[in-house]
């Protein structure tokens, strides 16, 4: 079975880390970084994780919209809601309880969180 | 560079189709991957079941929190993804259009920052 994780982060954290100088951001992803690394480290060999991605901030998004035969096109993300999605992983695992094992550990869990989707015909 | 589409919709609608009324759904949403595929525009796509089996999991001061459901409650919420491959967001968003999702709901499109594996990301 494979489960969508969608890492969320929280919009106060991600509008402080945009404040953030070149320098204070290296600072912060130089304390960030070594967790995910743990964190691939450990998933990697097991050969449960699938497609991943990180997505760029939610102020870069654009929404799409087609009513009528036209198309309108905004900025920003569809929802400003508290958390935002800020990546994807996909993870094989035989059941949820497995794969809330492995939400535990991604980083985001503890900040913001991870929601688990059953991914349709997998 | 690499482009996520997410499509939101009103899943209440969706529950309410009959088997012939998905299937043509799923007919558009064939079509639509054939073409991006094609065009070499399409790279990945995942449709997530219903928000109705959602989990949501935290951490706080190391307790685990699970709890039933998205972790927002929306009206219209992310029913699945496609990746695409384009030039620009502009590009981006016109296979977006193209999306049938797009008529009813909305497709957010955001830039693909690295693979998360490759820079420890997923903080930004």
């Amino acid at each position: 079975m494979k489960y969508a994780a969608l890492l969320t982060n929280d919009a106060d954290a991600v509008a402080a880390w945009e404040q953030m100088t070149p320098g204070e951001a290296q600072a912060a992803r130089a304390v960030e970084v070594p967790k995910w690394e743990a964190l691939y480290g450990e998933l990697g060999p097991s050969g449960m994780l699938g497609f991943s991605v990180e997505l760029d901030s939610p102020t870069t998004a654009k929404t799409v919209r087609v009513r009528d035969g036209e198309t309108t096109v905004t900025d920003g993300p569809f929802a400003e809601t508290k958390e935002q999605i800020g990546g994807v992983m996909v993870l094989e695992c035989e059941d949820l309880d497995t794969a809330i094992g492995i939400a535990v550990k991604i980083p985001v869990a503890l900040t913001a969180s991870v929601e688990l989707r059953p991914i349709v015909g997998s | 560079m690499q482009y996520l589409a997410m499509i939101y919709g009103d899943t209440t609608q969706w529950e309410s189709l009959s088997a012939e009324e998905r299937e043509e759904v799923y007919a558009t949403y064939n079509a639509f991957s054939e073409g991006a595929q094609k065009a070499g525009v399409l790279v990945d796509g995942a449709e997530l079941d219903s928000t109705s089996t959602a989990t949501t999991v935290r951490v706080r001061d190391n307790e685990t929190l699970v709890t039933d459901g998205p972790y927002a409650e929306l009206k219209e919420a992310l029913g699945g993804y496609f990746v695409l491959e384009c030039d620009s967001i502009d590009a981006a968003c016109e296979w977006a259009a193209k999306i049938p999702g797009a008529t009813q709901g909305a497709i957010e499109v955001r830039p693909i920052h690295v693979d998360p594996s490759a820079n420890g990301g997923g903080a930004s």
